[in-house]
């Protein structure tokens, strides 16, 4: 289970590092965020807004609100770690992905209890993802045409398939409507890199406002 | 705010590690204290994807064709086949073809 999650984080990571050398980052700083940001989501939607002079404000509210997820997710595993000291708490949950957290919660409610297949996962995930990291650097430096071969189609690829293909449910459809015409709105009406936390806060309150029933049970 | 562009990427990075660092032990030290009711999760669920939506709907819109191709390709492929590799492969596949078709 834990070897074909592997093998493609090693392929996301290098289509990371292509992404990101297309994209002007230095070598050092696609690698530095993926040592220690280790999140596949916001690490492609920072990629997007990294023109000098950064934009530190939204960088940060991006992150936010891309990260807010990983709170939900820390939390449904609150009773499983419950009996460990409060510094090994934190520890378990460094790297804490959408993927090895789906695996580890599946082992949780089929009865496993030894954590070892949340941190070992966890670490697995990370060297892949720094392993496909350097790859992608290496490799993509040497293409001189990046639009010929679609490599800069990768990074709205990536995203489009987190969204969609995560958990697509109909009930979806409308906030994601909505945030995506009020995104497009707000980029052409307001300031820059607004557009983003428009559309997350208009999506999140068309999800609150719509009837309880056609969301069903929700895992996280 | 004058740093140089060393600072201000090692600022940038900092910035997302400790908030990524931080939303994941945020959970457990909220749950700790008091469970999140249901509304608020499906607020912070349906943030957290259209924060992506809203990244991408001006790429695509402001996007060459073969942005635009890819897009579809690689949705489509992401809910039916619900394949992550394939669905990025063939939308720069579709992205690469557009342009070898249509430009020079």
């Amino acid at each position: 289970m834990m070897l074909p999650l592997a093998v493609f984080t090693i392929a996301f990571g290098l289509a990371f590092g292509v992404a990101a050398v297309h994209q002007g980052l230095a070598g050092w700083e696609a690698m530095l965020m993926s040592l220690f940001v280790f999140a596949a989501p916001s690490q492609f939607a920072a990629l997007e807004m990294w023109h000098p002079p950064l934009p530190l404000l939204a960088l940060a509210a991006v992150t936010l609100a891309i990260h807010t997820r990983h709170m939900l997710m820390s939390a449904a595993l609150y009773p499983w770690l419950q009996s460990l000291p409060r510094s090994q708490q934190f520890a378990m949950v460094i790297l804490l992905t959408d993927s090895n957290w789906a695996m580890a919660l599946k082992e949780y409610q089929r009865g496993e209890r030894n954590l070892g297949i949340l941190l070992g996962g966890g670490i697995a995930l990370w060297g892949a993802w720094v392993a496909g990291t350097a790859i992608g650097l290496a490799f993509g430096g040497g293409i001189a045409q990046p639009e010929r071969f679609g490599l800069d189609v990768i990074m709205l690829c990536f995203l489009l398939m987190i969204v969609v293909g995560g958990n697509p449910r109909a009930a979806m459809a409308l906030p994601w409507l909505a945030a995506a015409a009020s995104a497009l709105m707000a980029y052409w009406w307001l300031p820059p890199y607004l557009h983003v936390m428009v559309g997350a806060i208009i999506g999140g309150m068309v999800a609150v406002l719509l009837p309880e029933r056609w969301f069903g049970k929700s895992t996280v | 705010m004058n740093f140089s562009p060393v600072w201000q990427s090692l600022i940038a990075i900092i910035l997302m590690v400790v908030i990524a660092y931080g939303s994941r032990v945020l959970g457990l030290l909220i749950m700790a204290r008091v469970p999140l009711g249901p509304r608020v999760r499906r607020f912070i669920d349906a943030m957290s994807s259209s924060v992506l939506i809203a990244v991408i709907t001006p790429i695509i819109v402001h996007g060459d064709g073969g942005v635009r191709i890819a897009a579809i390709a690689a949705g489509t492929v992401a809910i039916i086949l619900r394949s992550p590799l394939v669905s990025i492969a063939l939308g720069m596949f579709c992205a690469a073809g557009w342009r070898w078709l249509f430009t020079i």
